[in-house]
């Protein structure tokens, strides 16, 4: 089990890479919508957000609707490669125990 | 040593792989759900708006239905109703299943949104030139449902080449044969043709997609 990504292999980490990474690519997701998929209070959010974002996993950016700021989520390049070698892992561990 | 607080709950590692696959599992299956679930909904406004609708119609048109009448205005009318509850629906729920997103699958999506009222308000305006140009009511019967479907059933082939949907290609090819088909049974017969071949090709596509999603 040392193997796996600590930055994704913790509950809420790792849903917030499953849930970013199922979007299509390119797209970006705001920071309410990510919430409410999430089900996770807003200050849980951020700092699990700010954590994968220290890895390069994520990237949060602010933007302006008319005069309402949003804060966009995405997955990086980086981040997409970090959740899909991590699941490959996982199936390597689950593999490798039947 | 740090002295950092203890770890919260979900920031403490997974215990086992499974659990780890699970919760990914778990998650993907709630993006999808809210992302494509309200479609079950649409299809069924539409089910039910061309499975009644038509047989109001078909029920209100002279020679139509053998087994019941209704006044052909309170026929058009229920079949009018019904089609702008299934548009309403279709808009909003189309809205709200893509909140919050940005990115390249927003212009494929709006020119998807755009083509269904342009193309259906072409549709009409082009049976209005013709009603001015002397198509009879009886014609104005065959022509109206049929290009409807046409429209409808290109549209559903539209969107099946952007998502890489089997199940609208073949929702789309249906509508366009029950369209194409039931001018050829003369009115009012091709108003239960499009009740049936129409509205239960929307009845199953609802009910494969809510298999489908309750399977994943």
């Amino acid at each position: 089990m040392t193997d796996l990504d600590p930055v994704i292999h913790a509950a809420a980490r790792l849903r917030i890479s499953a849930t970013l990474a199922s979007l299509d690519e390119g797209d970006r997701i705001t920071f309410p919508r990510l919430q409410e998929l999430l089900d996770m209070t807003a200050g849980n959010l951020s700092t699990h957000l700010r954590k994968l974002e220290d890895a390069e996993y994520v990237t949060v950016t602010k933007a302006h609707q008319g005069r309402t700021p949003v804060t966009y989520v995405s997955l990086t390049r980086r981040g997409r490669r970090a959740f899909e070698d991590y699941t490959d892992a996982l199936r390597a561990l689950l593999g490798g125990e039947k | 040593m740090t002295t950092n607080p203890p770890p919260s709950p979900d920031d403490e590692p997974l215990s086992s792989p499974d659990e780890a696959l699970a919760l990914i599992r778990e998650q993907q299956r709630t993006v999808t759900e809210r992302q494509i679930g309200g479609v079950p909904w649409i299809l069924s406004a539409w089910a039910v708006s061309w499975g009644v609708g038509f047989l109001a119609l078909w029920s209100g048109y002279d020679g139509g239905n053998p087994w019941f009448r209704v006044p052909l205005p309170v026929g058009g009318a229920i079949f009018g109703v019904l089609v702008i509850g299934a548009i309403v629906v279709s808009a909003v729920l189309g809205v709200r299943m893509n909140r919050g997103l940005r990115g390249p699958s927003n212009f494929a999506g709006a020119v998807y949104g755009i083509s269904w009222s342009a193309v259906s308000l072409a549709a009409f305006m082009i049976g209005i030139a013709l009603l001015q140009n002397g198509m009879s009511s009886s014609l104005a019967s065959l022509y109206f449902p049929a290009v409807y479907a046409l429209v409808a059933g290109a549209l559903y082939l539209m969107g099946a080449a952007l998502w890489r949907s089997v199940d609208q290609l073949v929702l789309g090819s249906v509508i366009i044969v029950a369209g194409t088909v039931a001018p050829f049974f003369g009115a009012p017969t091709n108003n239960l043709v499009m009740a049936v071949l129409g509205g239960g090709s929307f009845l199953i596509a609802a009910i494969v997609m809510r298999l489908s999603l309750r399977r994943r």
